[in-house]
């Protein structure tokens, strides 16, 4: 009776305070990021240019065109896409051996797996300046290494065709312990008794993980994947302080691009046009993923 | 007890691994062992670097370990290269956006979680937000804020970061409060307690040590955040993450002074993970998986 009573209550003086509490955060991300993007889908309409003296004007589609058209825009979509893939497919790789690995050893695990988080939680600045001084050629530790090795010297993030592999390096070192960490929790959150049942019936342990473990795994692999694939297409950091899309267009990504576009030569109607055309990209992407994963599976969590 | 605590208190201790036969232990070993080399060498690399003296920092062969502690990188990048002001422009921006994105995103949250205020589209909204390249409201922003007379301020960047720290924490935090029973506020509510009270008084308490985790993580991401700070500053608020790329642009590049700075933009943040490594682990994978 109490709880009827209760349930009443809750939902007759509930609405307002729902409305109350939700009210700041909506107000605000609409203010800085739905306005601004509105703001942004109207500028790419226009030619507005910081360098020019004539004042804004409409011109439709113009941009948009122009994209289609523009070269270096479908070479940074090459490089965004080239990149996006590479970083996923290993760290994913990587990310499932390691938290298999993880989960295996009888102690320790959370200390280990804290350390191994240090690369994803450093700023990156930070990264990249350790980047740099691991690829430089001639005090590098990696080049020493591969002397060591009697191996060709690499220019790296210097040389136009290592410069990619380079970024997807670095990407690997920074991100993979993020996809650790979620694996590896995902693994935590699995039921024991299917394994151990298994195990009676004389599975091996690699047929546990390959026909137990990993479609269980899959909402966690999914969300890893996703998460990572978004910060992927929208990559920017690395390529601005290591690279800075060179040599050449080598590594411009359409962040980097979209940004020396609107940063550098300040055609912001143009700039502006192309964030519109990633942002589509992006919320493809995510809504394909996500659909994907709403798709009945075993919960993992 | 704590209702959002299960999953974040649960025993530290390793549970049956997923495969113990056939799998040899030994394998598991090598692999971390080659893990936690991978990943901490160039960790260890800035570190030695940032006590180097500077006849050993451009040398080939490389120097493995510094011959002597040289501490002076550490003076120098403090009070020669604006490290203390770096670290004093990060701490006021990170702190200001965490707070407030805590109380912010925490209502939002709760809502989202009970209510399901604005069903499935305004949770997906909130979330959406986090998808969003930077670059993309980039340029709109910088105009507003230059427009006010704001660029290169705090409050332009404490504001910018809200960006972030409303999406993740409502999003963090709605996992968590869907977890903890509707009986409880009943209970309260029955007594007479308004809902903020009972929202204030029984709801936030028991999801406390998930409060501790987002905050961290809020905390960690605004202290770190490079691309807003990197398009919105002109040189005036200069966070470390901003400081950095400026002094690895000049031609002599001063490895020592800079591997300096970049430990000291490090440091707070390895020791509240490692300080904290209980919320860390559980509360981002707990987050990431329950949620969505």
């Amino acid at each position: 009776m109490a709880t009827v009573v209760g349930r009443r209550q809750a939902s007759g003086g509930g609405r307002r305070f729902a409305l109350l509490t939700v009210a700041p955060a909506t107000l605000l991300l609409i203010g800085i990021s739905i306005f601004p993007l509105l703001y942004a889908l109207r500028l790419s309409f226009m030619q507005d240019s910081l360098l020019s003296v004539a004042p804004p004007r409409f011109i439709g589609l113009a941009n948009y065109d122009h994209l289609f058209h523009d070269s270096l825009f479908w070479t940074s979509l090459g490089v965004t896409v080239v990149f996006a893939l590479s970083v996923i497919t290993i760290q994913l790789v990587a990310g499932l051996a390691i938290a298999l690995a993880l989960d295996r050893l009888p102690r320790y695990q959370q200390v280990i797996a804290t350390i191994l988080l240090i690369p994803s939680i450093l700023s990156p600045s930070v990264v990249s300046f350790q980047w740099r001084q691991l690829f430089d050629y001639y005090s590098g530790p990696l080049n020493y290494f591969l002397g060591l090795l009697h191996l060709p010297l690499q220019g790296w993030t210097a040389s136009p065709r290592g410069a990619l592999p380079a970024l997807v390096l670095v990407d690997f070192w920074e991100w993979t312990p993020f996809m650790v960490l979620l694996i590896f929790a995902g693994i935590k959150s699995l039921p024991r008794s299917v394994f151990e049942a298994a195990r009676v019936d004389g599975s091996s342990g690699w047929q546990v993980i390959i026909f137990q473990v990993l479609p269980l795994l899959r909402r966690v692999i999914a969300i890893a994947v996703i998460l990572r694939l978004i910060s992927a297409f929208k990559v920017f950091d690395i390529i601005y302080t290591l690279t800075a899309g060179g040599p050449g267009t080598s590594t411009e990504s359409l962040a980097f691009y979209t940004y020396v576009q609107g940063f550098r030569y300040f055609d912001l109607g143009y700039s502006t046009a192309m964030a519109f055309v990633t942002l589509i990209m992006i919320t493809v992407l995510a809504r394909l993923i996500l659909g994907f994963m709403e798709r009945p599976v075993g919960r993992a969590a | 007890m704590a209702a959002g605590a299960p999953a974040l208190s649960r025993g530290r201790a390793a549970a049956t691994p997923v495969a113990h036969a056939g799998v040899g232990r030994w394998l598991a070993y090598v692999g971390i062992g080659i893990g936690v080399i991978f990943f901490l060498f160039p960790v260890y690399w800035m570190l030695a670097t940032a006590v180097k003296p500077p006849n050993e920092w451009l040398t080939n062969p490389p120097v493995f370990v510094p011959s002597r502690l040289y501490f002076t990188n550490f003076t120098d990048a403090l009070f020669f290269y604006n490290g203390v002001k770096g670290l004093m422009d990060s701490a006021i921006v990170a702190v200001c956006s965490t707070a407030i994105g805590m109380v912010i995103g925490t209502l939002a949250a709760y809502s989202l979680a009970r209510f399901k205020t604005g069903g499935t589209n305004l949770s997906f909204f909130i979330l959406s937000i986090l998808f969003m390249p930077p670059v993309a409201v980039a340029i709109p922003m910088f105009l507003f804020w230059s427009n006010l007379g704001l660029v290169d301020t705090y409050l332009a960047l404490i504001v910018q970061y809200l960006i972030f720290t409303v999406p993740f924490v409502t999003w963090l935090m709605k996992g968590f409060f869907q977890d903890v029973p509707v009986e409880l506020e009943e209970s309260a509510l029955v007594n007479g307690a308004s809902r903020l009270r009972a929202f204030w008084e029984v709801v936030l308490p028991s999801v406390r040590p998930a409060l501790v985790a987002t905050a961290l993580f809020a905390l960690i991401f605004t202290w770190n955040e490079f691309t807003f700070a990197v398009l919105l500053s002109r040189g005036r608020v200069t966070t470390l993450p901003f400081i950095l790329p400026t002094l690895m642009e000049s031609h002599n590049i001063l490895w020592g002074d800079i591997a300096a700075i970049a430990t000291i933009g490090a440091l707070p943040v390895v020791i509240i993970a490692f300080a904290l490594q209980r919320y860390l682990v559980r509360g981002l994978s707990f987050g990431a998986i329950k949620s969505t």
